[in-house]
């Protein structure tokens, strides 16, 4: 079993890295996303946040050439529940 | 003389109330859906009743995507360092439905130990190298198994289906059949889901040993009257391994006769915890 210090130092240390990914998730990253149609169209950057709101109703996908890609169009309305 | 009792063993006996209370956050009675944001515990977001969204099921999506989950695993090693598996013994609605239909009075089994590692299986299987290498169309992606999401998602939807007189999307049989399994199993075995397969739990299991709160046991005052062996529901030897990983922190063993294992935390000095004990 480890010495009181010992504890507080783990605990110091994982605690801090969890906060800076939190912190990072929630206020930095992002993904690119491919709209649904055209190879050409400009990707548009997602947060993190509004993609865990995305893949939550499957609203994005992997395709085959690595590409994150948005399941929906503007027009179309977006999938209302998870696919799963 | 008046024994003192400490916060923690006056607590247990309220443990059902304070899941409870949870319960009602997780299932967003303001109807806020903030779905952009992780909870730290085991509630399918594709339940009409969700609040947040389960970090399980954005750790498999976002591997699927190839894409690091910073939020889902921040929240997790932040929440997971500090708490551990106290997580799953009062705060997870999943771990809550399990307690509840395990006071129906039916035979109870116990299960080899051994059984827990598939917790991990699942965590590296159906979370993070299935979605990984096949995406989130292969039947064993953890979301297509997940007893919670049938239980909380899918029973909700097809209701509602049938209801407004729509056909009724079935989930996959697989689904269906873990899910009949779940149900069959909580009134047999304690906590069977988090047990045996649970990948939060997992993740938080492994926290145990170095979260700020923790179990002690003082071997001086152990009588070793086994009766902490009796007052743990799954099967654990709290005075051996007080920070097992199977233990889900329900702190029913801190109730043990001569008080020997006590919730201990890294904030306040050995002393002053032992004095708060006596």
């Amino acid at each position: 079993m480890q010495s009181r210090r010992g504890r507080i130092a783990i605990f110091c240390v994982l605690g801090l890295l969890g906060l800076i990914l939190l912190v990072y998730g929630l206020r930095f990253h992002t993904a690119n996303i491919s709209p649904k149609q055209g190879q050409d169209a400009a990707k548009f950057a997602k947060s993190e946040p509004n993609l865990i709101k995305e893949v939550s109703i499957g609203g994005v996908k992997r395709d085959n050439s690595g590409k994150i890609k948005q399941t929906y169009t503007e027009k179309e309305e977006a999938p209302k529940a998870c696919p799963t | 003389m008046v024994k003192k009792v400490n916060l923690a063993t006056k607590l247990v006996s309220w443990r059902m109330w304070i899941q409870s209370a949870f319960l009602i956050i997780w299932l967003d009675p303001l109807g806020l859906r903030m779905h952009g944001m992780c909870a730290p515990v085991f509630h399918c977001y594709a339940c009409p009743l969700a609040t947040f969204a389960c970090p399980i099921g954005v750790m498999a999506q976002f591997s699927a995507l190839h894409v690091f989950p910073f939020i889902a695993i921040g929240l997790l090693v932040a929440v997971g360092v500090l708490f551990g598996s106290l997580i799953c013994g009062w705060v997870c609605p999943f771990g809550f439905l399990q307690d509840l239909v395990g006071k129906v009075p039916t035979p109870k089994f116990d299960l080899p130990k051994w059984t827990g590692h598939f917790r991990y299986v699942v965590l590296i299987g159906a979370v993070l190298a299935i979605p990984y290498f096949f995406g989130e169309g292969h039947p064993l992606f953890v979301c297509r198994i997940c007893p919670a999401g049938a239980l909380e998602a899918g029973v909700p939807s097809m209701t509602q289906q049938a209801l407004a007189g729509e056909s009724i999307v079935w989930p996959n049989a697989l689904k269906l059949t873990i899910l009949g399994l779940f149900l069959l199993a909580i009134f047999f075995v304690r906590r069977p889901w988090c047990r045996v397969l649970c990948p939060l739990g997992a993740i938080f299991s492994l926290f145990n040993r170095v979260s700020a709160f923790f179990l002690q046991v003082d071997k001086k005052k152990c009588a070793d009257c086994k009766r902490c062996h009796k007052l743990c529901e799954l099967g654990i030897e709290p005075e051996e391994s007080p920070n097992s990983l199977s233990c889900i922190r329900c702190l029913e063993c801190i109730k043990c006769g001569p008080g020997a294992i006590r919730l201990a935390n890294v904030f306040r000095r050995p002393k002053e915890q032992a004095a708060s004990a006596r």
